[in-house]
């Protein structure tokens, strides 16, 4: 293997842009700031970001379709003020819990119902639904306090230790991996890409369009739901306007962890990475000294160049693709039909190109709330 | 070649009337396809020139180079007998070429007089000058029977005929000596056809050429001056319809494709077992799915290959879709090895049996970005599952692995993305994937679109393999050879309805030899329904 073949092979490597990104954060900030690297800032860090996490796990599955989910925010307000509302009203914590999940739920099938059956548009009916969840919180907030439970087993879901590691943690790393397990091992998971990839094509070989898009925003709003479950047993206490701007966010970690948003492609491990980079990034600046009002600015921005990093990363693999397959046609004389197709357009496929404007624009407006 | 002679004509001399525009050996290739082989074609000022040919024969290129689409590979276009070199159909506008295609490119929300300018505004100064706009296109609108009142309602308010009657009026307006028109009369019902053919005359009386491309032989006579006949994207003739019948015209479109219908012989048929001795696999009963299906019953037999002949939008495709459960039908019944079904989606179809190779293989088959071997696997995940839960990737693999080594797929290996392969191994992995879930009957729509000749005599051999097997085969082709050979009964198929059925070449009851049945089968498939059918549309609607 020539020293070539082994830098475009490495340069393969699913979410390596991404990760590195997250590594020259880390050791930049590191270097930056004596109190980065802290185990008590780390975990405060891990502890703010599992929400993101959560809600990039589930729009990673919605994107692999194709779709977009923009209801995930304040569906993760309004479960985080059923649950809290349900404890305070005398029910036993797992109750609280189920009031929360079955939020995500009833939402989830909402959009699925009208997406998935009905096949209204997804960026519409979430936008709906958001609407909808964050005007039903602020109808909740508005009548009754809701600020403190005081279920110690309840609260312990964020702020106990599971092997000195924070037990809200924990649980988002068995969903996600969970999620990913899915993903990849079962034919459910294989369905979602092909559906992704070309709709009409899986459609006319045997999968359902349907039950891929439905099951997707009822995970998702699942999910959802989970995340606000956590962040009212973090927060104990809830605002109107809870959750609001986590869609957009969700959104940039996946996009920041390779997903094509033409659908087809995507990992919740390399979402996971992506949200990580977004809360290292915002604890770093803050660290550093960054006046906050800059915040915004530097975040939308290191989106842009990391993607653009990724973007140009295949681009490279591509194009050494390309030219090796043309060195070898010339080797072996007649060239054999797999360096033909190299050659051909086709074989830059793998590059996605960002929906013009509209995919910058979320990101960069995904910023706001990081 | 000899259709300069054939071209001396009767009745219209053609010392009298300039040629406008001349193509002298145009060609075109696609990577692995010649699409327009040294055509000669010249439109004279006065004079309907209609272009005719089987789908896939050329016609489209043709239009799409004289109209400044596409630049010729090879050959040259004279206007005014100076050389041309168009890179735009603006650059063909300007010198007077005007395309009406079949597929309406007007702004349907616009009226007639902003739809026969859009883009091309009078103005004066910064601003639109309305009024010139609005009389020119009143002293144009007349003659074609457009009222003062159609001028200010959308285009898309108005009937087919109207909206054919504003293209032209566009083209009028910026004073086009040549128009081309797009198979113009689809879509149009008998008396809208007469209004539009005395408008076509209307034109030709003020000096315009027009080039005509149409499937409806019937339609041709008493109105094309010169007949022009394309074949396997090469010229046949360029003839006086005077000299012709359909039926010969017929002749001239099919010809005789000897070399071709060697290499569709792979396999030794004549042993088979007699096509009404085998047993039913799926029948339906008066099938109807409004307006490209009507009344269809027809049975597949199991062991045996069914061919569906007819033009584009005959309902072939729309036939296979319903028996996939693509699209449910709006009355009449399916039964499968003799007890009636309902089939609910593609997906249930899969779980009946019945697995389709479709028609656009890039928009329709293929699973671009994923591998081979996940394109193969994807109608029957659970085959390569553990328990219905856990993918067995090894076992997919191993699977996929013997796939490609049966069909002679050539790839590097199974995880080869799918997009980097030729069209024809494409097309195989495709074949691959609807043999994966084991099914009893497969439909094939036009499998050998876009595929090397060497991977078509491999797709044939699967198809034969298939039903060898005990498998049913409907194949969709609008390659007649092709469908001749293939085929154990051929059923035609004309403007959603079966019209007739028949043997293929060499099997019990053919009628005769391959280009007789072919011209059988274009005869039935293209002929005029005309009034007929008009009047059985309004039987329906009562």
């Amino acid at each position: 293997m020539s020293a070539r073949e082994r830098l475009v092979r490495i340069a393969s490597i699913d979410g390596l842009p991404i990760a590195a990104a997250l590594v020259a954060a880390a050791v930049f900030f590191t270097a930056a700031s004596p109190f980065f690297l802290t185990g008590e800032n780390i975990r405060n860090l891990l502890i703010q970001s599992v929400f993101v996490i959560l809600l990039a796990a589930g729009m990673t599955y919605v994107l692999i379709v194709g779709g977009i989910d923009l209801s995930v925010g304040s569906t993760t307000g309004l479960s985080a003020a059923m649950t809290l509302m349900t404890i305070m009203n005398g029910a036993p914590w797992p109750v609280g819990i189920l009031a929360g999940i079955g939020t995500g739920v009833v939402v989830g099938v909402i959009n699925g119902f009208f997406i998935a059956i009905l096949q209204i548009n997804a960026f519409i009916v979430t936008l709906a639904t958001l609407s909808i969840g964050a005007g039903a919180l602020q109808v909740i907030t508005s009548g009754t306090q809701l600020t403190g439970v005081d279920s110690e087993t309840f609260l312990a879901l964020t702020k106990g230790n599971i092997l000195g590691i924070p037990t809200g943690l924990v649980i988002t790393l068995v969903i996600i991996a969970l999620l990913e397990w899915v993903l990849l091992a079962t034919p459910y998971g294989r369905s979602l890409f092909a559906v992704g990839t070309n709709p009409q094509a899986a459609f006319l070989a045997g999968t359902s369009i349907r039950r891929a898009n439905f099951s997707v925003y009822l995970l998702s709003g699942v999910i959802a739901g989970a995340a606000g479950v956590l962040l009212a047993s973090h927060l104990n206490s809830v605002q109107p306007g809870l959750g609001q701007g986590y869609e957009l966010s969700a959104i940039a970690a996946a996009v920041l962890g390779g997903i094509a948003l033409s659908g087809g492609r995507g990992s919740v491990w390399r979402s996971l990475i992506g949200a990580l980079f977004l809360a290292t990034l915002s604890q770093g600046l803050q660290l550093v000294g960054v006046d906050p009002l800059w915040f915004n600015i530097v975040t939308g921005a290191s989106i842009v160049i990391a993607v653009a990093f990724d973007r140009a990363t295949q681009h490279f693999i591509a194009g050494q693709l390309r030219s090796l397959a043309r060195k070898q046609s010339h080797d072996i004389s007649g060239g054999g039909l797999e360096a033909e197709a190299l050659r051909s357009p086709a074989a830059a496929a793998p590059i996605e190109v960002q929906p013009a404007g509209a995919g910058n624009h979320e990101i960069t407006s995904g910023a706001r709330n990081i | 070649m000899s259709h300069d002679v054939v071209q001396a004509e009767v009745t219209r001399p053609p010392v009298g009337l300039p040629v406008l525009i001349e193509a002298r050996g145009v060609g075109m290739r696609y990577p692995g396809v010649i699409a327009l082989d040294g055509v000669d074609i010249k439109l004279r000022a006065g004079e309907i020139h209609a272009l005719l040919g089987e789908n896939g024969a050329g016609k489209s290129t043709l239009i799409g180079l004289l109209s400044g689409i596409s630049t010729p590979d090879s050959g040259e276009l004279f206007v005014d007998g100076v050389k041309q070199h168009f890179n735009s159909a603006k650059q063909a506008q300007a010198l007077g070429i005007s395309t009406i295609y079949q597929e309406q490119t007007l702004a349907p929300d616009l009226t007639v007089v902003q739809n026969v300018y859009f883009g091309r505004e009078l103005r004066r100064g910064l601003l639109l000058d309305e009024g010139a706009m609005r009389r020119r296109v009143e002293s144009l609108c007349g003659e074609f029977g457009l009222t003062a009142a159609d001028l200010d309602s959308p285009v898309g308010a108005l009937g087919a005929l109207k909206q054919h009657v504003v293209q032209i009026l566009k083209a009028l307006a910026f004073d086009a000596r040549v128009v081309i028109l797009d198979e113009p009369t689809s879509g149009l019902e008998e008396s809208e056809r007469q209004l539009l053919f005395e408008h076509m005359g209307r034109l030709r009386d003020r000096g315009v050429a027009l080039l005509w491309v149409t499937h409806r032989l019937d339609e041709l006579f008493g109105l094309a001056d010169v007949i022009t006949v394309l074949r396997d994207s090469r010229l046949v003739a360029s003839v006086n319809p005077a000299e012709h019948s359909p039926d010969s015209l017929v002749r001239l479109m099919v010809g005789r494709k000897r070399s071709e219908g060697e290499h569709l012989r792979v396999h030794d048929r004549s042993e088979r077992i007699q096509s009404n001795s085998r047993e039913e696999f799926i029948r339906l009963e008066h099938v109807s799915r409004y307006p490209l299906l009507r009344d269809i019953s027809l049975s597949i037999r199991r062991g045996e290959i069914l061919g569906l002949a007819g033009i584009a939008g005959a309902g072939r495709t729309e036939l296979g879709r319903i028996i996939l459960g693509a699209d449910r039908p709006d009355s009449g019944s399916l039964f499968l090895d003799g007890k009636e079904v309902t089939i609910r989606s593609p997906r249930h179809a899969t779980r009946l049996g019945i697995s389709m190779v479709p028609e656009e293989r890039k928009t329709q088959s293929i699973l671009g970005t994923m591998s081979i071997a996940n394109n193969i696997s994807i109608t029957d995940l659970g085959k390569v599952s553990r328990n219905n839960i856990v993918l067995d990737r090894r076992r997919e693999n191993r699977l996929a692995k013997e796939a490609i080594r049966d069909l002679g797929i050539k790839s590097s290996s199974e995880q080869q993305k799918i997009v980097n392969l030729s069209g024809g191994n494409q097309q195989k992995a495709i074949v691959a994937r609807c043999l994966f879930s084991g099914p009893s009957l497969m439909i094939f729509d036009e499998p050998t679109q876009g595929v090397d000749v060497a991977a078509k005599t491999d797709i044939y051999r699967l198809i034969y393999d298939f039903v060898d097997k005990g498998g049913a085969a409907v194949v969709i082709s609008s390659e007649l050879p092709e469908l001749l050979h293939l085929s154990d009964r051929i059923a035609v198929m004309r403007e959603g309805r079966l019209v007739d059925e028949l043997a293929g070449v060499d099997r019990p009851g053919c009628l005769g030899s391959e280009s007789e049945i072919a011209e059988t089968i274009m005869a039935m498939a293209a002929r005029e329904a005309g009034h007929s059918a008009a009047a059985d549309t309004k039987e329906e609607m009562a």
